[in-house]
């Protein structure tokens, strides 16, 4: 199967990628992992002219932690994501995202910012980043701006990303003690899967038997972009949380979701799913809250 | 236009002139006559195209051959030692992992960079090794049972 010709360009460097993308026009395509852009190529979905790589540049390539925040450069590919112990024991919720996105040997491809930025309602990584709050920074040539990635989607496969600009780093302060997170993914088996419904909750106490400071709850497959859940957080926060406060939660949830049918699934069974999942990873993530306390 | 990229295939470092619009799967099949590595699908859903880059089993259809510019490759043909077939290939032998073969090249890379970061995986770890590798024909059971094999006995004697 043979790509359509053009023109590829592999900068060094963010500042030089920023400005061929402002140059090159709307002709032009960025190539991360490729695992997205290739498929759509061949299948003549895309036609660009020009590609343009991020492979080669450092910057977009590196994960590390300052203090309190771990900043992971949009290139990271989802098996570093999977691997990274800052990640499997502080951020379990990602590494679970990262687990069940694709197969290995995509998961070795595959970039955490192609992930979002393809924002496809059924992403892996959306969720349980917007559960932790995770910010990200966008380039152009001349600016950059940062915003809450849960501002971020406007549609299936539309974003508020502008002509030439690109996802450089996602930015996720560090949760304190007592908070505990689970991303939950439903699908019909457990590789190259493309989820039915997932969730990913993320909750904080203010003390081991205390009450609930902070709430985020965020679904994906079940709305044309990756959903944050208010009414089911505003159902737990202040609260002291117990199966029927949950129960309830995962129930707002189930009403904020707006499912569609399809061959994978019903919108009515996608609802019930959500309750289910939302529910399952509330009760997860309050088991990590508590088992968070030491540290 | 043609890049020049250098890059080490099976232990041989090469300078090669590639289209980019070729994928790595078409490098090494149409210009280095490496067939051992399969075409399937060529949309990254099963596996066939498996080789190892820089150590880590990808789906070959799906990387340009540009971007191995300095990175190394090992395909099928670079698993098999002077000595005969690598322990791993033997296995699949003996425990009929093998029907129509297919599959085996890239099974076989994936199984290799399993045991080379776990040398001794459990059933699940063999069997989420290989789940981006589709086989139509053993039914998996064979195949999982052959690298479990080898782990019990390890790797080491290339
Ligand atoms: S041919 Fe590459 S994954 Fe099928
Ligand atoms: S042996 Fe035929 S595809 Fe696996």
């Amino acid at each position: 199967m043979l790509l359509p010709k053009f023109e590829y360009h592999d900068p060094g460097k963010l500042t030089e990628a920023c400005r061929l993308m402002a140059e090159l026009g709307q002709g032009a395509r960025l190539l991360a992992g490729g695992t997205d852009l290739l498929v759509n190529m061949k299948k003549s979905l895309v036609r660009p002219q020009h590609v343009v790589s991020l492979g080669r540049i450092p910057e977009l390539a590196s994960l590390k932690k300052e203090g309190r925040r771990i900043r992971i450069g949009s290139c990271v590919n989802i098996a570093d994501i999977a691997r990274e112990p800052v990640i499997s024991e502080r951020l379990t919720a990602l590494s679970e995202g990262a687990l069940s996105l694709g197969s290995p040997l995509i998961r070795n491809l595959a970039t955490i910012g192609g992930n979002i930025v393809t924002a496809r309602p059924a992403a892996d990584m959306p969720p349980p980043l917007i559960a932790y709050g995770a910010k990200i920074k966008l380039q152009k040539k001349g600016k950059s701006r940062t915003i809450p990635l849960d501002a971020f989607f406007t549609g299936p496969g539309s974003t508020v990303l502008e002509h030439g600009e690109l996802l450089s780093e996602i930015m996720i302060e560090m949760p304190s003690s007592l908070s505990g997170a689970s991303y939950i993914k439903l699908g019909v088996r457990k590789a190259l899967e493309i989820s039915l419904a997932s969730a990913a909750a993320f909750i904080r106490l203010d003390s081991p038997e205390g009450r609930i400071k902070d709430a985020r709850i965020a679904l994906g497959s079940v709305a044309p972009t990756p959903l944050r859940s208010r009414s089911a957080e505003e159902v737990l926060l202040g609260e002291c949380p117990s199966p029927a406060l949950f129960t309830k939660a995962s129930e707002e949830a189930a009403r904020d979701a707006r499912p569609i049918d399809d061959f994978r699934g019903s919108a009515e069974y996608r609802r019930d799913m959500v309750k289910v999942l939302t529910r399952r990873a509330l009760d997860k993530a309050l088991k990590r809250a508590i088992e968070n306390q030491e540290k | 236009m043609k890049r020049l990229i250098k890059t080490n295939i099976n232990g041989k470092v090469m300078e090669l002139a590639v289209n980019p619009g070729q994928t790595l799967a078409d490098l090494l099949r149409y210009e280095l006559g490496l067939t051992g590595t399969k075409k399937g699908c060529e949309m990254g859903e099963c596996g066939s195209c498996t080789v190892l880059m820089d150590g880590r089993p990808v789906n070959s259809c799906l990387v340009l051959a540009v971007r191995v510019d300095g990175r190394s490759i090992t395909t099928i043909e670079g698993v098999e030692a002077d000595s005969g077939l690598h322990p791993i290939q033997k296995a699949f032998v003996e425990h009929g992992a093998i029907q129509c073969g297919f599959c085996s090249p890239g099974m076989i890379l994936s199984a290799k960079s399993l045991l080379e970061g776990n040398p001794s995986p459990d059933q699940v770890e063999i069997r989420t090794a290989i789940s981006g590798n589709l086989c139509r024909c053993t039914g998996y059971q064979k195949i999982v049972e052959a690298i479990a094999s080898v782990a019990h006995k390890g790797v080491k004697n290339e």
